[in-house]
C-alpha cells in the first residue's frame, strides 16, 4: 500500500517537514521564538555510482503558505 | 531456566524502558513505564512490556506515556517507534509538544487556512500537502477535545 504523498510525487523528508512545520505553527506564542531556528532547516542530496558522488540538489520545500517578502 | 529477554537484560519485571528523543532533544531516556500507546500507520497501538518485536511508523497524533506517575501525553508530527526485544522502546519524533503547548485557535486557524489551499490548490503536491497538515490539525484538535473533558 503506497502513501498517497509517494503517489503525489513527494518524498519521505518532504512529507515529515510539511508535518512538523504544521505542527510548529500553531504551538503557543511563547514558545515559538525558541522553536524559530528549526525551521531554516535543508537537506541536499546526491546520488552515488561506482563509489562517487554526483551533483548534489537541495530537496525541494513545499511551501504551503505565502512567504513573506524579504 | 528461561527468561524473558527483558528479564535478562535488567529490565524490571512488566516495565518498559523508554527512550524518546527527537532531532533537536533528548524528551526521555532510560525511563521506565507500564505502557505507551500510540497511533500508528498500522493503527493504535498499546505497547507493554514484552510486546512483540516491531518498528511503527507514527502518524500525526498522541504519544500517551503510562507509568508509576500517571499519564503523559505529546502530541508527535510523525516518527517512528521501535519496540526491541529487551523490552527497550525507542521512540523517535521530529517534532513533540505537551498539548498544554498547544494554541487550540491557532489550530482552528491554520486547520481552515489548509482547507482553503487543498480546495484551491492547482498541482498534486500542494493539495497533497495541504492534506498532510489537515490530517495534522484534525487529530490535534481531538486531542485537545479529548483532553478538555
Amino acid at each position: 500500500m503506497t502513501f498517497a504523498w509517494r503517489t503525489a510525487g513527494m518524498n519521505y523528508l518532504q512529507y515529515s517537514s510539511i508535518a512538523a512545520r504544521a505542527l510548529r505553527r500553531v504551538v503557543k506564542s511563547e514558545l515559538k521564538t525558541e522553536i524559530a531556528k528549526r525551521e531554516g532547516v535543508s537537506v541536499k542530496y546526491a546520488k552515488w555510482t561506482n563509489g562517487k558522488a554526483g551533483a548534489s540538489a537541495p530537496v525541494a520545500i513545499i511551501e504551503t503558505r505565502p512567504q513573506a517578502e524579504n | 531456566t528461561r527468561l524473558y529477554a527483558s528479564e535478562a537484560a535488567g529490565v524490571p519485571v512488566g516495565k518498559l524502558v523508554v527512550n524518546f528523543a527527537l532531532p533537536h532533544e533528548s524528551v526521555m531516556a532510560n525511563k521506565e513505564v507500564h505502557q505507551v500507546d500510540m497511533s500508528a500507520v498500522s493503527g493504535d497501538l498499546g505497547v507493554l512490556a514484552d510486546h512483540v518485536p516491531t518498528i511503527e511508523q507514527l502518524k500525526p497524533g498522541v504519544l500517551d506515556f503510562i507509568g508509576d506517575s500517571g499519564s503523559q501525553k505529546y502530541f508527535v508530527s510523525g516518527g517512528f517507534a521501535i519496540m526491541n526485544p529487551n523490552s527497550v522502546l525507542n521512540i523517535n519524533a521530529v517534532e513533540a509538544f505537551k498539548l498544554e503547548d498547544i494554541d487550540p485557535q491557532a489550530v482552528a486557524a491554520n486547520l481552515a487556512e489548509s482547507q482553503r489551499l487543498a480546495a484551491s490548490a492547482k498541482d498534486e503536491l500542494t493539495k497533497e500537502a495541504a492534506a498532510i497538515e489537515i490530517e495534522l490539525y484534525e487529530s490535534l484538535q481531538s486531542a485537545l477535545a479529548g483532553r478538555a473533558k
